[in-house]
C-alpha cells in the first residue's frame, strides 16, 4: 500500500519538476526575445561608433545569436544548446560560459557548504539548550538574538562586519583573495566573515525551529513514560526527543539551501568579492553580457528544483506518518 | 419581539450615518495625501501612483467598514496585542516610519542635489580626519571636519544630504511592501477562498497551479525581469505582488476549508446568498486577522528583496534607495563609513519591527495562547 502511493507521489513531483524546468527555459527565451533591448542592439551601437558599416554588423551578430532565422527554430535551438552544454559565448570575458562557470562554481560551493555545516551545528544545539532549558536566561537571549538574526539584512551584515574588523581593526583582508589554494588555512580564514554573514540568518531560522520542535515534542505522552520507566534525562532528550524533532529540521534545511541560500549567497559573493557565480553573474548585469545572466539563472533555478525535489521525497521516504495525495 | 426591532433600526440608522462620515473622512484624507505625494513631492504621475489610488480605494471600500464594525473585537485584540511590548514597539517604529515616508520630503533637502563643497561631512557629533594637499605650502595637511547641524546625519562623497537620502529610502521600501504585498495578498486570498468554498475540480485545479508556482524559484526570475526589462519601481513591484501569493493560498484555503461546513455559511447558503456574497461578506471577513498576521509578517521579505536588488544595481534610478545608498557606501567604507550605516540600520529596524509585529498579532489572534 505504502510503495504505491509513494511511488505515485514521487513520479508526480517529478513531472512537475520537469515542467518547470521547461517553464524556467521557456519564460527567459521569451523574456529574451520581447525584451525591449536585445543583445545585438547593444554591441551594434558599440561596433558602428567605431566606423563599421551597420547593415554588415547586424547581420554578423544576428548570425552568431541565431536571431536570423524563425522564432520556433530559435526556440528549438535554444533548448537544443541548452542541454548539450553549448551555453554560449560570454562577451565581457572572452571565454564559453561553460568555461566561466566552470572555473568559479566551487567558490560559491565552498561558501555555500562551510555556511550551511555552521549555521546547522550550532543552532540545533543552541535550540536544544534553549527548549531544554525553557523560560531561563539563556533560552530568552537566544530568543532574542535568534529575531535579530532573522531580520537583519545579510548583505548589510556582511558590510559592517568589513567595516568593523577588516577597515577599523585590520583583523581580515577587505576583500577575498583568489590567489590562496582553496585548501588551506588561509582560505578558511579568509573565509569566516563570508559564512558568518551568510550564516547568521540561517543559523537564527533554526535556532527557532530546532526549539519550537523540541518544545512540541517535550510535551508528548512518551516522554512522560521515558521518564517514568527511570532513564536518565541524557537519553530522554537525545533518544526520544530529538529524533522526532530532527526530521522537519532536516526539511527545512533542505529548503533553506534551494531558495534563501542562492539569493544570499549571491550577495555574500558580491559583499566579498568572491568570485562565484553570484560575482560573475553580478558583472554580467553591468557588462549587459546576456549569456552569462542567462546560464547562471538557470541553472540556479535548476538546482534548486533539485535539492527541492530530493528533499521531498526523502522526506516523504523518512517519515511513514507524511502522506501527500 | 417587535419592540426589539423597533429598536434596532434606529441604532442601525445612527451607525450608517457615523460610518459614512468616517467614510467620506477618510476618502478626503486619502485624497488629500495622494495630491500631496502627486503635486508636492514628487511631481510626478507615475504608475505607481495608479496602484496607491487603487489599493486605497479598495482600502476604504471593503477596509475601513469592516474594521468599523468589528471595532469591539479589534478593541479586544489590541488589549491583548498591547501586553506584548515587542509588539508595541513594533508598530511605533512602523508608524514613525510612515511619517518619515510621507511628511518627511517637505523638511529635508533634496536627496538628490550634488554639492562638492559639503562632501564627506560625518554626522552631528563626529569628526573625520582628512589628508589635503595644501596648495600654498606644497604638502600634505590633516584637515579635521566636523558634523554640521545642517546635515544631521552627514553628507556622501557627492555631498548629497544622507537624512533626505534616508527619508527617499523609506518612501521606497514601504511603497514596494505594502503595494506589492498588498497584490500578493489580495490574489492569495481570492485563490485560497475560493478553491476551498468551490472544491472538487477548482480546488485541485487552482491547488496543482499554487504547487507549481511554489516551486518556482522567484528570486531568479525577478533578477531577470529587471535585468531584460530595465530597472523601474512599478515593474519590481507587479513582479512581486504578482508571483509571491502562494503561501498564502495555502494558508488562507486550509483555513477557509474548515469555516465551509460551519452553520452560518449553510444559513446563508439556505437564504439564498449568491457564492460572490459569501465569499465576500462571510468567508473573507473570517479569515481577516490570518491575513492580516500574514501581510505583517510578508513584508519584511519583500521590502528584503528589494533592497537586495537595488544592491546589486537593478533598482530603479530614479529614487534614492536604502539598498543603492548602502552599495554606494560600501565603496567608501574606509572614510564615509556613515552612508553604509544608516540605511542598513533602518532597514533593519524596519524588518525587526514588521517581524515583531506580526509575532505579537498572531498570538494575540490565537485564541489558545494565553498572552
Amino acid at each position: 500500500m505504502k510503495k504505491t502511493w509513494l511511488r505515485d507521489y514521487i513520479i508526480k513531483r517529478l513531472l512537475y519538476a520537469i515542467f518547470i524546468a521547461w517553464a524556467v527555459l521557456t519564460i527567459t527565451f521569451v523574456l529574451l526575445r520581447v525584451g525591449p533591448t536585445s543583445p545585438a542592439d547593444k554591441y551594434l551601437a558599440n561596433l558602428t561608433a567605431r566606423g563599421q558599416d551597420a547593415a554588415q554588423v547586424v547581420a554578423a551578430i544576428e548570425a552568431r545569436y541565431g536571431v536570423d532565422i524563425p522564432i520556433y527554430e530559435q526556440y528549438i535551438n535554444y533548448i537544443v544548446n541548452l542541454g548539450r552544454g553549448d551555453w554560449g559565448w560570454s562577451l565581457s570575458t572572452s571565454m564559453p560560459v561553460m568555461e566561466l562557470i566552470k572555473t568559479h562554481w566551487i567558490y560559491s560551493f565552498q561558501l555555500i557548504f562551510l555556511s550551511s555545516i555552521f549555521a546547522a551545528i550550532l543552532g540545533i544545539l543552541i535550540g536544544i539548550y534553549s527548549a531544554v532549558r525553557q523560560y531561563s536566561k539563556t533560552d530568552y537571549a537566544a530568543t532574542f538574538f535568534s529575531f535579530i538574526g532573522i531580520s537583519i539584512p545579510n548583505f548589510w551584515l556582511g558590510v559592517m562586519l568589513i567595516l568593523l574588523f577588516s577597515v577599523k581593526l585590520g583583523l581580515f583582508k577587505v576583500y577575498y583573495d583568489t590567489g590562496i589554494p582553496l585548501l588551506s588555512l588561509a582560505n578558511l580564514q579568509q573565509l569566516i566573515l563570508p559564512v558568518i554573514t551568510l550564516g547568521t540568518g540561517m543559523l537564527a531560522g533554526y535556532t527557532r525551529y530546532t526549539r519550537s520542535a523540541m518544545l512540541d515534542n517535550l510535551r508528548k505522552e512518551f516522554v512522560r513514560t521515558a521518564r517514568a520507566k527511570g532513564l536518565p534525562e541524557r537519553t530522554v532528550i537525545g533518544k526520544h526527543v530529538f529524533r522526532n524533532a530532527i526530521l522537519p529540521l532536516i526539511t527545512i534545511i533542505m529548503f533553506d539551501l534551494g531558495s534563501i541560500v542562492f539569493g544570499g549567497a549571491y550577495l555574500t559573493e558580491i559583499v566579498f568579492g568572491i568570485p562565484g557565480l553570484g560575482q560573475i553573474s553580478f558583472n554580467a548585469i553591468f557588462a549587459d553580457d546576456y549569456a552569462v545572466v542567462v546560464a547562471v539563472t538557470v541553472i540556479s533555478a535548476f538546482l534548486i528544483l533539485m535539492i527541492n525535489l530530493i528533499t521531498d521525497i526523502t522526506y516523504t521516504y523518512l517519515d511513514p506518518r507524511i502522506r501527500y495525495d | 419581539m417587535t419592540n426589539r426591532l423597533k429598536n434596532i433600526k434606529p441604532i442601525a440608522q445612527k451607525v450608517g450615518s457615523t460610518k459614512n462620515r468616517i467614510f467620506i473622512t477618510v476618502i478626503a484624507l486619502i485624497g488629500i495625501t495622494v495630491l500631496l505625494d502627486i503635486f508636492v513631492v514628487e511631481k510626478i504621475f507615475n504608475p505607481l501612483t495608479y496602484l496607491y489610488i487603487a489599493l486605497g480605494t479598495l482600502l476604504v471600500r471593503y477596509g475601513i467598514p469592516l474594521l468599523y464594525t468589528s471595532r469591539r473585537l479589534i478593541q479586544y485584540y489590541w488589549q491583548r496585542a498591547s501586553k506584548n511590548r515587542l509588539a508595541v514597539s513594533g508598530l511605533a517604529f512602523i508608524l514613525f516610519l510612515i511619517l518619515l515616508a510621507f511628511i518627511g520630503p517637505l523638511f529635508t533637502a533634496d536627496p538628490t542635489a550634488v554639492n562638492f563643497e559639503e562632501k564627506n561631512l560625518p554626522p552631528l557629533g563626529f569628526t573625520l580626519e582628512e589628508s589635503v594637499y595644501d596648495l600654498k605650502t606644497g604638502q600634505f595637511i590633516t584637515n579635521t571636519i566636523t558634523g554640521v547641524g545642517e546635515h544631521p546625519l552627514g553628507t556622501d562623497d557627492k555631498g548629497r544630504d544622507l537624512l533626505a537620502m534616508i527619508v527617499s529610502g523609506a518612501r521606497v521600501s514601504l511603497q514596494v511592501g505594502l503595494f506589492a504585498t498588498g497584490i500578493a495578498i489580495a490574489l492569495g486570498t481570492l485563490i485560497g477562498v475560493t478553491a476551498a468554498y468551490l472544491g472538487g475540480k477548482m480546488d485541485n485545479i487552482l491547488m496543482r497551479f499554487t504547487d507549481i508556482m511554489m516551486t518556482f524559484p522567484f528570486f531568479l526570475l525577478l533578477v531577470f525581469i529587471v535585468f531584460i526589462f530595465g530597472p523601474n519601481l512599478a515593474l519590481i513591484v507587479i513582479v512581486i505582488g504578482l508571483t509571491g501569493w502562494t503561501g498564502t493560498a495555502r494558508l488562507i484555503r486550509s483555513e477557509t476549508l474548515s469555516l465551509r461546513t460551519r452553520e452560518f455559511i449553510m444559513a446563508s447558503k439556505a437564504l439564498g446568498a449568491s457564492d460572490r456574497r459569501i465569499i465576500l461578506s462571510h468567508l473573507i471577513p473570517n479569515v481577516i486577522s490570518l491575513i492580516i498576521v500574514i501581510a505583517t509578517l510578508s513584508i519584511p521579505g519583500v521590502i528584503l528583496a528589494e533592497a537586495a536588488l537595488s544592491f546589486i544595481g537593478l533598482g530603479d534610478p530614479n529614487v534614492a534607495s536604502w539598498g543603492m545608498i548602502l552599495k554606494a557606501g560600501q565603496q567608501n567604507l574606509d572614510t564615509t563609513w556613515w552612508v553604509a550605516v544608516a540605511p542598513g540600520v533602518m532597514l533593519f529596524l524596519t524588518v525587526l519591527g514588521f517581524n515583531f509585529l506580526g509575532d505579537g498579532l498572531r498570538d494575540a489572534f490565537d485564541p489558545r495562547s494565553n498572552v
